[in-house]
């Protein structure tokens, strides 16, 4: 059960790795989405066939989480993505569910908080 | 235009000056005709009586019964010299003459013709007076220098009637024949008149006592006339040599009309060499039949001065006239005219923005109460745009306030909010081990309260800076007011407050945010909640109203006002800022309002505050009622 989490921020990407190994997930961090897309790309990845999810940021420079999102989604639909902001703009959000977000979840968040969301995503897609 | 009026008065004017001073002339010439005539007839009465006088005589009597011509010849002669007489004479009864003045006794001769006038008197037994014609012959006898001086020539004039003959040799006299009865036995008839050809007598005396020798320009305006038949026998007309005009005619015009149709004749006429205004009539002689003519005539050069000089005086008036009401004109428009067309002016810089125009000095009369009335009107003008423009500068610097503290907040709530989730992680990871002591737990559980308390902050710093788009539906005002109170009631009941609403009735619809404008109601309802002791009020009521800051715009108005403690004076200005708070740390960020009336402004509305310390504060909502679409 790998998740990739994607922050240009690197207390954030600390934060998660913490909360989510606690729970038994593996956990890769990528600081861009030109990183992360990378990551997917490489096929030699040991972790890419057990990718279950992406974590990713939405205020990030150069390409931004909805960039990566709506990449990622493309190429592969069924991955299920849960994007985090510390700006929550009811604009933002709608946008961001729209382009196929299957959760968002504000910054900052309780180790409880991201957990309920990430499970219940999971759960929802049946893995 | 006042030319065009006054123009048209000097063409009518002068046209009627010209009438009336022709009628005039004329009226006044029938007036001198008459006099005229009078004085040709008191001639002949003069004549007569004198030879009535005579024949009463009773020397002149005896001396007539025996034919004693030596004291009757002298005796004629003085009669004629008293009276001027051309001739004088006596007839005997057996229609002889018995002898004249001037001839010596005893040179009449039998065969002689008589005089006509004694003739008739001989004949008719009475006396006879008049006009009378004289043949050359009898004039030859009664005297040969009256034969020659009726001798006239006559001179070719135009427009005469056409004659033959080249001249005149009988004469025209006045006369008069008076029979001498004794005891109705006539013994005969005693005669005497003047002859009138180349008379001055009668014409001057005409002019001298009708005319007054009134001259002009150095000849005599009025002039008198003797005509026998058409020619000029006795005259004061003046040929342009300085003659008297005899032997010249009358036209044929008047010949026509006065001697043969027997009128008078009254026009201007041209005579001689110069135009007069004239009056003709007819003589009659002794036996009736139209002989010759009386003329009087004045110059119409006098009544062409006296035409030109009233026309001139008359021009003279108009213009003053024309001149006084250019100036009343003037003064008019300088008083009325000129003080309308500054305010015309000032009401066109007014339009164009400069609201302190010179509207000048104030006007004495009714428009100087219009321009006072209008520079009042413009001082409330300046005073209003004064006061809009200090309300619009304060509104943009609270909107510029608030948008520069949106950007802030959003800036600072993304980059603490990292690392907040960082804090939140470590201090939660840390509280899940089993291995800490209580004390350590309770210190991380402050650090993960406080830092609840800085998620809430940032939070209400987002929500500030959150510029939101306004999802209006159509709202019943009254009923959300109803729904927002239920929310809060609770909380006011645990804190002894109550409510009181007082709705308006038939209040109108309007689309509002529903969730946004609740908010806005919530948070003063709050605010007035926390502001007030236990057993205090909150009174809620709407209504319409007026607006006056928004050029009387008609709106429903909330009203809000608690019990509670208050707002200081020095704390209302700034009550709507970001940040502003009087709230305990912790408990308010200070944006609710701040974030309320931005809400409400989006709207288009306003809120309002009037509060004592002690007594309680107000707030009213106001929005604006929308523009019905047509």
């Amino acid at each position: 059960m790998n998740i990739l989490v994607v922050d240009d921020d690197q207390i954030v990407l600390e934060s998660c790795k913490r909360i989510l190994e606690s729970e038994g997930f593996s956990v890769t961090l990528s600081p861009s989405a030109k990183d992360a897309l990378k990551k997917l790309d490489t096929s030699e990845d040991p972790n890419r066939e057990n990718l279950k999810l992406l974590l990713v940021d939405v205020k990030m420079p150069e390409y931004d989480g909805l960039y990566l999102m709506t990449k990622v989604l493309k190429k592969w639909p069924d991955l299920p993505i849960v994007v985090m902001s510390g700006y929550p703009t009811q604009d933002t959000i709608s946008d961001v569910v729209k382009k196929g977000a299957a959760y968002f979840i504000a910054k900052p968040f309780t180790p409880d908080e991201l957990l309920r969301a990430v499970n219940r995503v999971i759960k929802k897609e049946g893995l | 235009m006042s030319l065009l009026v006054g123009g048209l008065s000097l063409v009518v004017g002068g046209q009627l000056i010209y009438r009336a001073v022709l009628n005039e002339a004329v009226s006044r010439i029938r007036l001198d005709l008459n006099a005229a005539r009078e004085i040709y007839l008191n001639r002949e009465k003069h004549i007569n009586v004198a030879l009535n006088v005579t024949k009463l005589d009773e020397d002149f009597k005896s001396a007539l019964i025996n034919l004693d011509v030596n004291f009757l010849i002298p005796r004629l002669e003085d009669v004629a010299h008293e009276i001027d007489l051309d001739f004088a004479g006596i007839i005997t009864r057996s229609g002889m003459t018995l002898c004249r003045m001037g001839s010596l006794p005893g040179s009449v001769k039998k065969n002689e013709l008589i005089n006509p006038i004694a003739h008739l008197a001989l004949k008719l037994r009475t006396m006879v007076s008049g006009t009378v014609v004289i043949e050359q012959d009898i004039l030859l006898a009664e005297n040969p220098e009256l034969a020659e001086r009726a001798r006239i020539q006559l001179l070719p004039t135009p427009r005469a009637a056409p004659r033959t003959e080249k001249e005149e040799t009988s004469g025209m006299a006045i006369a008069s024949a008076v029979p001498i009865f004794e005891d109705n036995r006539l013994l005969g008839v005693l005669y005497g008149g003047i002859l009138l050809s180349r008379s001055k007598e009668i014409v001057d005396r005409v002019r001298e006592t009708v005319f007054q020798r009134e001259i002009y320009r150095g000849r005599s305006i009025g002039t008198a006339t003797i005509f026998f038949k058409d020619l000029r026998i006795s005259t004061n007309v003046f040929t342009p040599e300085g003659q008297r005009a005899i032997g010249t005619r009358v036209s044929e015009e008047v010949k026509d009309k006065v001697l043969d149709e027997g009128e008078r004749w009254t026009d201007r006429a041209f005579v001689v060499n110069d135009w007069y205004i004239t009056a003709y009539e007819p003589i009659e002689d002794i036996l009736g039949r139209r002989v010759g003519m009386l003329y009087v005539g004045v110059l119409e050069a006098k009544y062409v001065d006296i035409r030109r000089h009233a026309l001139s005086v008359f021009f003279l008036i108009t213009a003053a006239g024309l001149i006084t009401a250019a100036f009343l004109g003037y003064i008019l428009g300088y008083r009325i005219l000129k003080p309308i067309h500054q305010l015309i002016s000032v009401s066109n810089k007014v339009s164009q923005g400069d609201l302190s125009p010179e509207i000048g000095p104030i006007s004495k009369s009714e428009i100087g109460v219009l321009q006072k009335t209008f520079g009042e009107m413009l001082s409330s003008l300046r005073e209003r745009d004064r006061r809009q423009k200090a309300e619009s500068e304060n509104r943009l610097l609270q909107s510029e306030k608030q948008a520069s503290v949106g950007r802030l907040a959003a800036g600072v709530a993304h980059e603490i909010n990292n690392p907040l989730t960082g804090v939140l992680t470590f201090t939660h990871m840390l509280l899940r081990r089993k291995d800490i002591d209580e004390e350590m737990r309770s210190d991380l559980e402050t650090i993960a309260h406080s830092t609840e308390r800085v998620r809430k902050i940032v939070k209400g710093l987002l929500d500030f800076s959150r510029q939101t788009k306004i999802e209006a539906e159509l709202t019943d005002v009254n009923k959300l007011i109803q729904e927002t109170i239920a929310l809060v009631e609770n909380q006011a009941l645990v804190r002894g407050v109550l409510f009181c609403f007082d709705p308006a009735e038939g209040l109108p619809l309007r689309t509002l945010d529903r969730s946004q404008f609740q908010s806005v109601l919530m948070n003063i309802i709050i605010n007035a909640i926390d502001a007030t002791e236990a057993g205090g009020h909150i009174n809620l009521s709407t209504g319409l109203s007026v607006w006056t800051n928004h050029v009387s715009k008609k709106g429903i108005e909330i009203v809000v006002s608690d019990t509670g403690c208050g707002i200081p004076p020095e704390n209302l200005d700034d009550l709507f800022d970001p940040f502003f708070s009087t709230k305990e740390v912790g408990r308010g960020t200070g944006l609710g309002l701040s974030v309320s009336l931005g809400i409400v402004e989006r709207h288009g509305g306003t809120i309002r505050v009037q509060s004592k310390v002690g007594r309680g504060s107000t707030f009213i909502i106001w929005l604006p009622l929308e523009e019905k679409a047509e």
